[in-house]
């Protein structure tokens, strides 16, 4: 989505980076974002999506509700599974959309046709309150393409991020505003 | 005017005193309740839980088999298990093979220049040992006779079957099997996707795809996606009616988006499975009946994937079969760093 100055959004930014698969570029694009709102050198605070066990406290401890953690997508490791156990239960009634065989108790995971036999699922950011129950899913069977971060169009940027606090995993993490996500398949994480 | 200032003063001073204590008394209720340590859990629903327990639990009556050996590997990062002749038992991890003789003590050791992927062991004592994208073979000796051409980039090989004048590799990267001559010169390919003719190809998610050959002379090759097993001729025709495999995590089918992600074939045919997600080895007819259970989940170390965390990507350790001319089973168990070894009950100890 572009802004009347033709600039990306952030929120599409982050999308657009996810679906292509995270890593590559994201580093400079990211600083020059940060930079442009004039946070460079900040440090916020992330997700290590490498230590997360998706207890579900990010649902509920975040200062804000819902929560400014919400599940993102890696594309690229997605296996873009008929049976994907990010979003459906474990003993489905059929592979299709219906909500008694959906995981997400919000119905945040849509999931498209893409060809025979593969689709493919996205979050609606809307719908999600990051309770992490889909990563579990998927981490379980699947690539681990799920999996949780802080939004940073919706974090306050507490000092003490109340969530940091409740997390036994300690994967809570401060990193630099200008490369503000730690996304899975990235050359140094994962 | 004094006696009134001194006898509302200790009042006061007490009545400050009891609001301060009940203020902190209400500030520990109020730190307690809030849990901002998290000990308490989510809090969220029970509709946000997500439990495999239950399909953990194996009835006991299912499982047939026992363990009755073990061989501990000295290595960080076992990758596979097979067996060859005089049912020598051979583990791929690190940079290096290990043979073991079928009494479990250690036999020798090939030292390799890089990290296997994948190993099987021809009638002939040859091993072939399939790295990232290309295939080396070992002389009985140790001696290395061939480095295959690679198979480019996208390769990512996984699991190789020797026939008789064949060498089968599964290849998870290209989602094919190749099929080579015994000298490593590539024939063709198997199971490519083909729009046209309606042939969807192997769905391969992640990167287990696993190939055997069964004494009817059939390759067999599992389909992880579509939860199958599919059948070939050496030279590479499906033989469709022998397809099998159902997608279920209840105990008679294949679990997970993408499973079973090894296989081994009994010297009767039968067929030994391995599952990634909810870790259970099982026997299976040779026609695809589900007989009994080699193993579940409480046999193997904890993997990430049965502690339902999320791990490293593309790290994941998943179990390797094996079996041997007596029918014993030889399961990898990558996080103990193991060898189990085992063998159908006996009718006494069911
Ligand atoms: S509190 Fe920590 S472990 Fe739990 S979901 Fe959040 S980041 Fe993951
Ligand atoms: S299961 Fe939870 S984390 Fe996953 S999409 Fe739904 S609300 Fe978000
Ligand atoms: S810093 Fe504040 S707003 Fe951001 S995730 Fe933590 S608690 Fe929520």
């Amino acid at each position: 989505m572009a802004d009347s100055d033709g600039k990306i959004d952030r929120r599409t930014f982050v999308g657009n980076i996810v679906r292509a698969g995270g890593a590559i570029g994201i580093g400079g694009a990211a600083v020059a974002l940060a930079a442009a709102k004039g946070r460079l050198g900040d440090a916020v605070w992330q997700i290590d999506p490498d230590k997360c066990i998706a207890c579900g406290n990010c649902a509920t401890y975040c200062v804000l509700d819902p929560s400014a953690v919400e599940c993102v997508h890696n594309f690229a490791m997605c296996g873009y599974c008929d049976l994907c156990t990010g979003y459906f239960e474990p003993e489905p009634n059929a592979l299709n959309s219906g909500a008694e065989n959906q995981l997400c108790p919000t119905g945040a995971i849509k999931r498209k046709f893409i060809e025979d036999p593969y689709f493919e699922y996205t979050i609606d950011k809307s719908l999600c309150i990051g309770c992490g129950k889909c990563v579990k899913g998927c981490s379980a069977f699947g690539n681990g393409s799920l999996f949780l971060q802080v939004d940073h169009d919706r974090c306050a940027g507490c000092n003490e991020c109340s969530i940091a606090v409740a997390c036994s995993s300690r994967a809570f993490t401060r990193v630099a505003a200008g490369d503000p996500y730690l996304l899975k398949g990235r050359e140094g994480n994962g | 005017m004094n006696q009134q200032s001194q006898s509302t003063f200790p009042k006061f001073g007490l009545l400050i005193g009891l609001v301060v204590m009940l203020a902190a008394v209400a500030g520990v209720i109020v730190v307690l309740q809030t849990n901002p340590f998290g000990e308490q859990g989510s809090g969220l629903p029970e509709s946000f839980d997500y439990d495999l327990a239950k399909y953990r639990k194996i009835d006991p009556a299912l499982i047939g088999y026992q363990q009755t050996g073990e061989i501990a590997l000295a290595m960080k990062e076992p990758r596979a298990v097979a067996v060859g002749p005089e049912d020598r038992i051979y583990v791929a991890g690190d940079r290096a093979i290990c043979i073991f003789a079928p009494d479990e003590t250690k036999l020798s050791r090939i030292a390799l220049d890089d990290q296997p992927q994948c190993l099987a062991v021809g009638r002939d004592g040859g091993v072939y040992i399939g790295m990232k994208d290309h295939v080396e073979v070992y002389d009985p000796s140790g001696t290395r006779i061939a480095d295959w051409q690679s198979l480019g980039d996208r390769a990512v090989l996984t699991s190789i079957a020797p026939a008789e004048q064949h060498v089968f590799v599964a290849d998870a990267g290209n989602r094919i099997v190749w099929r080579y001559d015994t000298n490593g010169e590539r024939l063709g390919r198997i199971g490519e996707r083909n729009e046209k003719k309606g042939v969807l190809g192997f769905v391969i998610p992640s990167p287990y795809f696993d190939v055997a050959m069964a004494p009817d002379g059939l390759l067999r090759v599992v389909n992880p996606g579509a939860h199958r097993i599919r059948a070939y001729t050496v030279e590479g025709e499906e033989e469709t009616p022998l397809e099998w495999g159902e997608r279920s995590i209840g105990i008679e089918g294949f679990c997970g988006c993408c499973n079973p992600a090894a296989i081994a074939i009994l010297p009767d045919g039968r067929f030994v499975t391995g599952e990634k997600g909810i870790p259970r080895v099982k026997v299976y007819g040779a026609l695809g009946n589900f007989e009994c259970v080699v193993a579940g989940p409480e046999t193997f170390a904890p993997m990430p994937t049965s502690t339902e965390e999320t791990r490293v990507p593309h790290k994941l350790k998943v179990i390797d079969l094996a079996a041997d001319s007596e029918g014993r089973i030889f399961v990898l168990d990558p996080d103990a760093r193991r060898i189990c070894i085992l063998e159908p009950k006996k009718e006494d100890s069911k």
